[in-house]
């Protein structure tokens, strides 16, 4: 399943890879009130993430992402997987990956710093934790860091 | 038995001794006799030879005087032959009393008298021949003649009567002598009767002795034997080759064989399954030389073939300078304990599995229970932000209730994952400071604190080993409690410790709060069990709970003793571990 949003001008590509629609709808419904215009893309498994990311079949016109949202509990192919593969991809290691994931074990925080995750956040249980981290990830990420603007292959 | 022997001995020996005694006794008894036999006859030579010179010297003076009166020369040849006799005898006689002096003495005045008697006799036959008969006569009848006739009859017969009187004297002290002798015999027999006597008693009691010893030792024997046999464990020896000389009853009952299917038939390692009979003979080996298999684990073949787990103990027996003879070796059957070991081995495994499975189900179900309760509870708040009072009021309702039990429920799975992780990823136990575990829960419980006006004090604390983040979380877990459960007056909460025979290490938080009915004090450490309602204080009886299980992961225990309105302590002990 993917979706593309498309907003105004300078718009900024979020790649969501998430397979619980119940949370894609939240995700977007958080970045409705975002201060900038936001591109979110979202794919459903760790495969189509990699394809998106690739731009293999169905995706050969995609936008590079300036941000990544990974979930690590994934079908197919695993999120920490995911993660490895832009980590060691030449061309994709730049991109930001946040870890955004239910999981709150320290196994899975350490393996995926280890594995060069930027940041690494627990969905809060309640709906205004989520917004609230959603509204943070807005603010922090897309509006006080500055990304790297790489010329596309 | 010795002492008998040597007892015997000496008797012997002294009954030896004392025929020896007698022998020489009746030799010198017979040696005796025949000496008072030569006596006897000595004597009467002595006295024959002195009569036969008186009667000589009679004869001669007789001769001589018919002689004189006839003139007849056929009379002289008889005189001659008279005197002739006389020297003869007289020569003997001064033989035969050679070692008497007195007699040799009284020789000396008989030799001058019939030297006398002799000189005028023959002085008279001189005068007869030239036929002067009255001056031969005178010769003969002459004083000096008569004189020295009476002097040889007196010696003569003084000395006859010395030889009788000493012949006399012989014959009494040889009595005696015998006397004596009969009487030493006697005794000896005596002695040597009692000697008898005496052997033939010690050598009874002896007898009797070893007859008793005998039976004694035949009793053991078969109180011992009866033993070996029905003892409830495996006896039996091997020779060098390992085969049989002996095996009990018992033994033979386990493997159903009988006594002489085995003795001296089988092989040791014949009743061992391949497997056993290898190793066997391996140990075997070593132990014809080391001496000893301690519990050696072997399994046996019954006669039916079915296999019988056992424990081998065995000793060497070796001959005087060291070879091996044969050994004596004990089994006991361990088929019970083998499979109570196997069953044992198995609960705990079965148990293991289980305890894994149930951690495995909490942490797995309260874990994944969270993304579908996450969707309801999300979107039911979101459902309250969006549409509150844009529906009819029952909706606002229903969906209050909605996200009550939502929040509820997601309370409920957090603490179940906490009772879940509560103790099980502890870090590797060491010594820490418990005064500094209560300051990192005070830091947490700061704001209620602050809030409740509480005062929380403490006694010095000790050092203990043990975790110090769940430590931290227990005395956060009881402050808190004392604090939630305040009673009328402000919270007063007192921490200390105290440590108990030296293995144990007791804490307690003493509170001024509402107290807990003693009916329910085991009950508030159960999971989820709570004393109040949601509207008088909220919580999910998880707290005591996890106190319960970290302190009892550590081999410790927790419990409270309280009154109604008058506060609670609780305690834990926790074991001491010294750096383990």
């Amino acid at each position: 399943m993917m979706e593309s949003i498309r907003c105004d001008a300078m718009p900024i590509e979020v790649l969501l890879v998430e397979d619980s629609p119940g949370d894609v709808r939240l995700t977007q419904e958080a970045f409705k009130d975002a201060k900038v215009h936001i591109n979110l893309h979202v794919a459903s498994d760790g495969a189509r993430a990699m394809a998106f990311l690739n731009r293999e079949g169905e995706h050969a016109n995609a936008p590079r992402p300036d941000l990544v949202l990974l979930d690590l509990n994934l079908p197919k192919k695993d999120g920490r997987e995911v993660l490895q593969e832009i980590k060691e991809s030449s061309t994709l290691k730049s991109i930001p990956v946040v870890i955004l994931t239910t999981s709150s074990s320290e196994a899975d925080i350490l393996k995926s710093y280890r594995l060069h995750a930027n940041c690494y956040i627990t969905k809060p249980v309640g709906l205004e934790g989520f917004l609230t981290v959603v509204k943070s990830i807005d603010n922090f990420w897309l509006s006080v860091v500055k990304l790297p603007h790489e010329v596309s292959s | 038995m010795e002492t008998v022997e040597k007892q015997v001995s000496i008797a012997l020996a002294t009954i030896g001794a004392v025929i020896l005694i007698v022998v020489w006794l009746a030799y010198s008894e017979g040696r005796a006799a025949v000496d008072a036999l030569t006596w006897v006859s000595h004597t009467h030579e002595v006295v024959a030879d002195l009569e036969g010179i008186l009667a000589d010297v009679a004869d001669a003076r007789l001769n001589a005087g018919r002689f004189v009166r006839t003139g007849l020369q056929s009379d002289l040849p008889e005189y001659q032959s008279s005197r002739a006799q006389i020297r003869g005898r007289l020569s003997r006689v001064r033989q035969l009393t050679s070692d008497n002096p007195r007699q040799q003495g009284r020789l000396i005045p008989l030799d001058q008298a019939v030297a006398e008697q002799l000189s005028l006799q023959e002085s008279g036959i001189s005068a007869g021949s030239q036929a002067r008969p009255e001056a031969a006569l005178q010769f003969l009848r002459s004083d000096a003649a008569l004189e020295s006739m009476q002097a040889i009859r007196k010696i003569i017969a003084d000395m006859t009567a010395e030889e009788k009187t000493l012949l006399r004297q012989r014959e009494g002290e040889s009595e005696v002598t015998r006397s004596r002798a009969s009487v030493t015999l006697a005794c000896l027999g005596a002695v040597v009767l009692l000697l008898l006597v005496l052997i033939s008693y010690i050598l009874t009691q002896d007898i009797r002795t070893r007859k008793w010893a005998n039976e004694a030792l035949r009793r053991s024997a078969f109180e011992f034997h009866d033993l070996y046999d029905k003892t409830p464990c495996g006896y039996f020896s091997l020779d060098f080759q390992g085969a049989f000389l002996q095996i009990n009853a018992t033994l033979l009952a386990w493997l159903g064989y009988r006594r002489e299917d085995i003795v001296q038939i089988l092989e040791f390692r014949c009743l061992l399954t391949p497997e056993s009979a290898q190793r066997f003979e391996t140990v075997f080996a070593r132990f014809t030389k080391q001496g000893r298999i301690e519990e050696l684990s072997l399994d046996m073949l019954r006669k039916g073939g079915s296999v019988m787990p056992i424990l081998l103990t065995a000793e060497a027996i070796r001959d005087s300078s060291g070879h091996y003879i044969s050994c004596r070796s004990t089994v006991s059957d361990i088929t019970e304990r083998k499979k109570s070991e196997e069953h044992l081995l198995k609960t705990v495994k079965e148990l293991k599995r289980s305890n894994d499975e149930l951690q495995q189900f909490a942490y797995v179900a309260s874990h994944d229970l969270q993304e579908p309760l996450r969707m309801v509870a999300s979107y039911t708040q979101l459902l309250a932000k969006r549409y509150k009072g844009r529906l009819d009021s029952d909706a606002d309702e229903f969906i209050a209730y909605a996200v009550d039990g939502s929040n509820r429920m997601q309370g409920l799975i957090q603490d179940l994952l906490a009772y879940s992780r509560a103790g099980t990823n502890a870090k590797a136990l060491h010594e820490i400071s418990s005064e500094n575990a209560l300051k990192e829960a005070l830091t947490n419980l700061r704001a209620t604190i602050e809030e409740s006006g509480a005062v929380v004090t403490h006694d010095p604390l000790p050092a203990i080993t043990m975790d110090d983040m769940q430590l931290a979380q227990v005395f956060q877990n009881l402050v808190g409690n004392a604090i939630k459960y305040r009673g009328a007056e402000a919270p007063h909460v007192h921490v200390s410790a105290a440590k108990n025979g030296g293995n144990e290490c007791i804490f307690s938080v003493r509170d001024n709060g509402m107290g807990i009915d003693p009916q329910y004090s085991e009950r508030i450490f159960i999971l989820f069990q709570r004393l109040h309602g949601q509207k008088e204080f909220k919580g999910t009886g998880i707290g005591l709970a996890i106190c319960k299980k970290i302190v009892e992961r550590l081999g410790g225990r927790i419990w409270v003793e309280s009154q109604r309105e008058k506060g609670s302590t609780f305690y834990f002990a926790v074991p001491e571990r010294n750096g383990e």
